[in-house]
């Protein structure tokens, strides 16, 4: 078992590499009403910026939170194809807004080489507007030696 | 200036939240939230790992405003999500159904420089196979402002 850089799945990883980001241009406010039917939460400042404004939050809809931490589950899935999430803590410390451009990034906080793969812990996080940061956490995830999940 | 003593938490912990039926995340539906992320379908059956959340909040014994309610806050005064925590034991599928088990675990009370008073609400939810075999553990933290406590 060995720790700082293993090689896995056709991936060298190491401690302190950036994983490659993913971005959206424009969260769209439709993909909002999408959202409240997967979570069957109608809750309206997802759905009517009225409601919006009158609790004082600004003047357009707000993206729903998870649907903030799918696009960092994503990027991870991007970054590291084949590994399995085993983990994931996470602090939502903002909100996305309709229209707001986002972006996920993650960096490599521990590597381990297991029997049959690597472990990998990250930092991960999702900024709004290449500004704010909406959301940060820890990601653990497990990568099989041949890239099959 | 010494602020007023804020009146106790209702008493929420220990409420169950388990479902009182199966969970299952459809095709469609996975389909569905991966096009809304740009995310590829997995062609193996596994679900996009965000339904960690979904199958949990819908699988579980109360709607969002009915857990709002048992802890006397109006889903309307606008809770707010503060952090998520889940280990996974195993892959999530689509088409196959899930059981949810769960409770309250705390409500406390606190004051905000930003909302005046607060309740802190955590929860924990467990997803299982129908055999009992375990899925996933999560856990959430909700804020419920307080704004008529402030």
């Amino acid at each position: 078992m060995t720790e700082g850089a293993v090689t896995t799945g056709g991936l060298s990883l190491a401690v302190g590499m950036e994983l490659p980001p993913y971005a959206i241009a424009a969260v769209d406010p439709q993909s909002m009403k999408l959202w409240a039917g997967f979570l069957r939460d109608p809750n309206p400042i997802h759905l009517d910026p009225r409601a919006v404004q009158a609790m004082g939050l600004g003047d357009r809809v707000i993206n729903q939170g998870p649907a903030n931490l799918a696009y960092v589950i994503t990027m991870l899935q991007r970054a590291l194809p084949g590994s399995n999430l085993d983990a994931l803590e996470v602090r939502y410390i903002g909100s996305v807004f309709g229209g707001d451009a986002v972006e996920a990034g993650g960096r490599i906080g521990d590597v381990t080489e297991m029997e049959a793969g690597a472990r990998v812990t990250c930092e991960v996080w999702l900024r709004a507007n290449a500004r704010d940061i909406v959301i940060t956490g820890t990601a653990v995830l497990s990568l099989p030696s041949s890239g099959e999940t | 200036m010494h602020s007023p003593e804020l009146p106790p938490a209702p008493s929420a912990a220990g409420i169950s939240l388990s479902g009182s039926g199966p969970y299952v995340i459809t095709a469609d539906e996975n389909r569905a939230l991966c096009a809304t992320l740009g995310s590829s379908v997995a062609t193996d059956g596994t679900a996009h790992p965000v339904f960690f959340f979904i199958a949990t909040q819908v699988g579980m014994g109360k709607s969002v405003a009915g857990l709002c309610a048992a802890c006397e806050f109006d889903v309307e005064d606008g809770p707010m999500i503060a952090s998520s925590k889940v280990v996974f034991s195993r892959a999530l599928m689509t088409e196959q159904p899930y059981w949810v088990t769960g409770e309250i675990k705390s409500l406390t009370r606190k004051r905000s420089r930003t909302l005046g008073a607060m309740d802190l609400l955590e929860y924990a939810l467990r997803l299982a196979l129908p055999d009992g075999a375990l899925v996933l553990e999560t856990t959430n933290v909700w804020v419920l402002p307080r704004r008529n406590l402030a």
